[in-house]
């Protein structure tokens, strides 16, 4: 059953799609002289980091995005990523996606692309979307949640009045269980190829209720049946994610500012029926493991104000909390975070920030980095 | 987790009827609504809305295309605002 629900979704949507009116133009578009069809895009980010364990600049990210819009119907998103973090520059296919859109309602995608659970990754975590220099905890390395996945999907918005429905679904390979022991329990969620004949189902439905388009509430989820590698004792393990974001910005008059909140609550639940070795390499061991991240962010920014250094000015706080799974090796009591940025913006998609983050299991962090997108 | 994908395929079903009935429409305010308004509402969500002349005409239905597809815009919303955007360079 669970297997043709994706099917059925698909069914159901291209056929709410089907009878909708169909205005994609057919013909392409004739080309005029010198026009294009490809573009670069991407940001990159450098940062300074301070605490008293350590000082010095970090990773320097660079993030090149490759767009082409081959006819109205076809189109291509491709990114890839350079990263200096772990001491070298790693070299990522961070996404490669192709799309296909059948009608206003309907676009089709395969490749590998960010899906859509929840809101923060793919999405509000880039560079110069996020306000701070970090991630809230639970949803960077080491965190839980979907992230990068390989497979097919269907997405589009349906208008249904003063609200928009939004719809993602898609069939992936889906996370692979780790059983290392320092790992145990835990899950690549970036992985390359398959890991077993069992596939990931997921989706996010989302809805912008309000008329000016300026809050979107979502609900997202993904299971996968098996996520331990084929032929080992842990294949069968199962997981459950589910997520709910909160994204939502408003004008202030009275202050002439604008105000932005974002949110988002995340939680996972493996299968009861994994046992992991434990570093003896004899004992088996295993864990209750389903630990939920969530984040609350606010900002403010006079951007309605005259005076252009003010207006380029942008406070934002946010909190967040990660529940690790108690006995895990990866686990231990939650972790909590605080963190407070001043940003200066540059440009639209360029901006400064200087934050500081107080986390309950890391030393007090200073961070500047600089991000501009291009 | 089976009772989420119920959820999910419910909530499908009920698009599907909605739809089916009334077909996918837009309120007349929504529809009255110019690109520019559009624009300002929509492209500010997530980021802070690009400017009209920031891109030459090309790119902004490469961009549309990709907002279209990336942040779940409506195609005549991201028409209204690529037209829009792409009056600044003419
Ligand atoms: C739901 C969130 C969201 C909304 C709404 C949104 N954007 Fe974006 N936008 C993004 C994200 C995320 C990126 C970064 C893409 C990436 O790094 O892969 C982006 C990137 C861009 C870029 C950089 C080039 C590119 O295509 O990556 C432009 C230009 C842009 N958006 C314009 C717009 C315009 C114009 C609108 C309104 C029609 C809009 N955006 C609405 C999330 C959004």
């Amino acid at each position: 059953m669970r297997q043709i629900i994706p099917a059925i979704v698909l069914l159901l949507l291209s056929c709410v799609s089907a009878q909708a009116q169909d205005s994609v133009n057919v013909a392409v578009a004739k080309a005029s002289p010198g026009s294009n069809k490809f573009a670069v895009y991407g940001n990159a980010e450098a940062s300074y980091i301070s605490n008293s364990a350590a000082k010095g600049f970090g990773e320097i990210n660079f993030k090149p995005i490759f767009l082409w819009r081959i006819s109205p119907r076809l189109f291509i998103e491709a990114e890839m990523e350079i990263e200096t973090g772990g001491g070298s520059a790693d070299l990522g296919l961070e996404y490669a996606n192709m799309c296909y859109t059948v009608n206003p309602y309907l676009t089709l995608h395969a490749g590998r692309f960010l899906p859509k659970f929840g809101a923060y990754r793919g999405r509000l975590a880039e560079g110069f979307i996020n306000r701070f220099s970090s991630n809230p905890t639970g949803f960077g390395d080491g965190g839980i949640g979907a992230s990068v996945e390989t497979g097919v999907g269907a997405l589009g918005a349906l208008p249904f009045g003063d609200i928009k429905i939004l719809y993602d679904c898609y069939v992936v390979n889906g996370p692979h269980l780790l059983t290392d022991t320092l790992n145990a329990g835990q899950f690549d969620y970036e992985a390359y190829t398959a890991n077993n004949n069992s596939l990931a189902v997921g989706g996010r439905i989302a809805i912008v209720p309000l008329a000016a388009s300026n809050l979107e509430l979502g609900f997202s989820f993904q299971h996968k049946a098996k996520t331990g590698d084929a032929g080992t004792e842990n294949e069968n393990v199962s997981l459950d994610m589910q997520a709910v974001d909160l994204n939502w910005y408003q004008n202030i008059s009275a202050l002439q500012s604008t105000l932005r909140i974002t949110g988002e609550l995340r939680h996972q639940k493996t299968g009861a029926n994994a046992a992991y070795l434990a570093a003896d390499g004899v004992t088996k061991y295993l864990f209750a493991n389903s630990p939920r991240a969530w984040y609350l962010s606010g900002s403010l920014r006079p951007a309605l104000v005259d005076n252009t250094f003010f207006r380029n000015l942008e406070f934002a706080y946010r909190y967040s909390n990660y529940k690790r799974p108690v006995n895990a090796p990866w686990g231990g009591a939650a972790v909590t975070s605080n963190e407070f940025a001043v940003d200066y913006w540059l440009h639209w998609n360029s901006l400064i920030k200087l934050a500081y983050q107080s986390k309950s299991d890391e030393p007090k962090t200073f961070y500047a980095s600089v991000v501009f997108g291009f | 987790m089976k009772k989420i994908l119920i959820i999910f395929a419910v909530f499908s079903i009920v698009i599907l009827a909605t739809s089916l009935l009334t077909g996918c429409y837009v309120s007349a305010k929504v529809a009255n609504k110019s690109g520019a308004q559009l624009w300002g509402e929509n492209c500010n969500r997530c980021h802070n809305a690009p400017a009209p002349g920031e891109l030459n005409n090309d790119n902004w239905d490469i961009v549309g295309t990709h907002m279209q597809i990336r942040a779940n815009l409506t195609k005549t919303d991201v028409e209204k605002i690529t037209d829009f955007l792409k009056s600044a360079n003419n």
